[in-house]
């Protein structure tokens, strides 16, 4: 055995280093309690009765209460809206999957300079700001007698959710190795087969976070939800909007349902956690 | 056979391992219906809203729509209205992304060395970026409110006057800036994260034994390190910040007066409210212009021809 003569490199000393992360760990719960108090204080307004959500003293002490929100789940059009979002924001997100899986399958096994052209078009899609488009696509949607009607908002937000399919799902295809689908071509398997009985079982966790994000954009979507929907057919966020009126503004029922609009989301977000970044940039940063 | 056509067995087009009748450009295939899809959807309103921006066209008028050329564009660009939204617009644009921007980067740079229950605060912070602006706005209107808002309670407590924030000429923009920030000020924060902690140590490790102080460490090693990344937040950032509106629809409707008229506001207004369809289509051409413009300067003076490789 030969001895390795290691002189440790200049540093300082250990008591410091620990204040110093006592105090950035510190500042750092400072930061995310100042950026999760709103939150706070809107779950604990769903919670308290109308003459505490309106009280110019509030407490932050108090009996908590469920009535707001068996109020606004029984009393109001609001519980019927969950669904509607939920039928909206699941079928969108399918066919968004769909859709893009078949784009970004071959963009990702078959680079080359007019694929890449391709899906910078499908990227630069996103730069259009939805107010640009929304006009030409509601006489569009009148002409055909669709306003109104949950299927254009499936459709508009299958074609909003498309990019960030498309972009996702060719990373995480990109990401497999493809000696594994040459393997199963060997063996006879045929495209199909290969595509739905390999890739996609593999890129699963990949595939289940982008339906997660586009599910939350989809969820989350308001300007064409409140262009677009008559009144048996509005989503959540546009049946907020009821809470308020001139007459009364119910805080702690609004308060109630947007803490049940912001649920599910937080959900999703919390399990596509270390998807996160890379989704809600395209993949640009992993 | 030599071994080098073994290995290349699998690209060389010559010999026919397992190329079922697809064809040569079989590969397509499976795009044809996404494909078909974002272009009906998106070339369809591009020519319509071009077309439509040539007419005087409103649907709430009885004069059948008649071509005027750019007329339109002329009268846009001659209303001090529109150029005092551009002027919202970019003033609130510009100064939400750099803020933050600024702010999730110092809030990354204290999570950047782990501590206990750095994960947990983590995921906490996650939660304001996908609460539905919708949301974001009511908490914040109902937060904010002169009479029983908990922002007045406070500011009352630390000495400070009740004013109604959202009612306020002055302060309403500077509110609406706020909230955005609030809400997305995350997003940044995990982007560079994310970045900082993707950096090679080695680096920061070696220029700490040279004696570098943390300063120096900061602007010479790390931030040329995550210019990337900063690049992307910024780009997002900007692209979102211009299509601000359910905040606005649901706090300031664009007042008071119209200290807070974006241009997608003032698009929807002229669109929805004025049904003036041609008008409002030379509106959003404009505004598209804009924000392609912007967009591009951006993308030349952060990207490298190399960053796209």
């Amino acid at each position: 055995m030969t001895a390795i003569s290691y002189t440790p490199p200049r540093r300082r000393p250990r008591w410091t280093k620990r204040v110093g992360l006592g105090i950035q760990a510190s500042a750092a719960l400072l930061a995310t309690l100042l950026f999760i108090a709103p939150i706070f204080w809107m779950i604990s307004t769903a919670l308290k009765t109308g003459n505490q959500a309106f009280s110019a003293t509030p407490s932050i002490f108090f009996t908590p209460t469920f009535e707001n929100f068996a109020h606004v789940f029984t009393g109001s059009a609001f519980g019927s809206a969950l669904m509607t979002s939920t039928f909206t924001a699941s079928v969108s997100t399918i066919l968004a999957l769909i859709l893009g899986a078949g784009i970004a399958y071959p963009l990702a096994r078959r680079p080359g300079a007019v694929q890449q052209q391709v899906a910078f078009w499908i990227l630069s899609l996103r730069i259009l700001p939805p107010i640009v488009v929304i006009i030409p696509l509601f006489l569009l949607l009148r002409s055909v007698g669709l306003t109104g009607s949950l299927w254009s908002l499936i459709i508009l937000y299958t074609y909003m959710n498309l990019p960030l399919t498309v972009w996702l799902l060719r990373g995480f295809f990109a990401d497999l190795p493809v000696e594994i689908e040459e393997a199963a071509y060997v063996d006879g398997a045929s495209r199909l087969r290969t595509f739905f009985g390999i890739t996609l079982p593999l890129a699963l966790p990949g595939v289940i976070s982008t339906a997660l994000l586009a599910f939350i954009f989809a969820w989350n979507e308001f300007l064409f939800a409140n262009v677009l929907t008559g009144a048996s057919t509005r989503t959540a966020p546009v049946s907020l909007t009821e809470y308020v009126n001139p007459v009364s503004v119910e805080w702690n029922n609004i308060m109630a349902a947007g803490t049940l609009v912001v649920l599910p989301v937080w959900i999703f977000a919390l399990a596509v956690q270390r998807y996160l970044v890379r989704g809600m940039t395209m993949g640009a940063v992993k | 056979m030599s071994a080098s056509t073994m290995i290349d067995r699998h690209n060389d087009k010559t010999l026919p391992v397992k190329r079922r009748k697809i064809g040569r450009f079989g590969w397509l295939l499976p795009m044809i219906p996404g494909m078909a899809f974002l272009i009906a959807i998106s070339v369809y309103p591009t020519i319509y809203s071009l077309n439509a921006s040539f007419y005087r066209w409103n649907l709430a008028a009885t004069a059948r729509r008649s071509l005027v050329g750019l007329r339109n564009y002329e009268l846009l660009l001659s209303d001090p209205s529109f150029w005092h939204s551009v002027g919202v617009t970019l003033t609130y644009v510009f100064i939400v992304v750099a803020l933050e921007l600024a702010i999730g980067l110092g809030v990354a740079l204290l999570f950047f060395r782990r501590f206990p229950g750095d994960h947990f605060l983590r995921a906490l912070l996650i939660l304001p970026m996908v609460v539905a602006p919708v949301v974001v706005g009511l908490l914040w209107r109902y937060m904010l409110n002169a009479q029983f808002g908990v922002v007045n309670y406070l500011a009352e407590l630390v000495g400070f006057e009740r004013v109604d924030f959202l009612g306020s000429t002055a302060l309403a923009l500077p509110t609406l800036i706020l909230i955005d920030v609030w809400q997305w000020t995350p997003f940044t924060f995990l982007i560079m994260l994310a970045a900082l902690q993707g950096m090679p140590e080695d680096i920061i490790e070696a220029a700490r034994i040279d004696g570098a102080r943390s300063v120096r460490i900061f602007f010479d090693h790390i931030l040329p390190m995550i210019r990337y990344p900063i690049a992307v937040a910024l780009v997002l950032r900007l692209l979102d910040a211009f299509r601000v509106y359910d905040v606005i629809f649901m706090t300031t409707r664009g007042g008071p007066i119209d200290v807070t008229q974006t241009l997608s506001w003032q698009i929807y207004d002229v669109g929805f409210k004025s049904f003036d369809i041609g008008y409002a289509a030379a509106y959003s051409w404009l505004m598209l212009i804009l924000v392609v413009m912007v967009a591009t300067v951006v993308l030349k003076v952060m990207f490298r021809k190399t960053d796209f490789a």
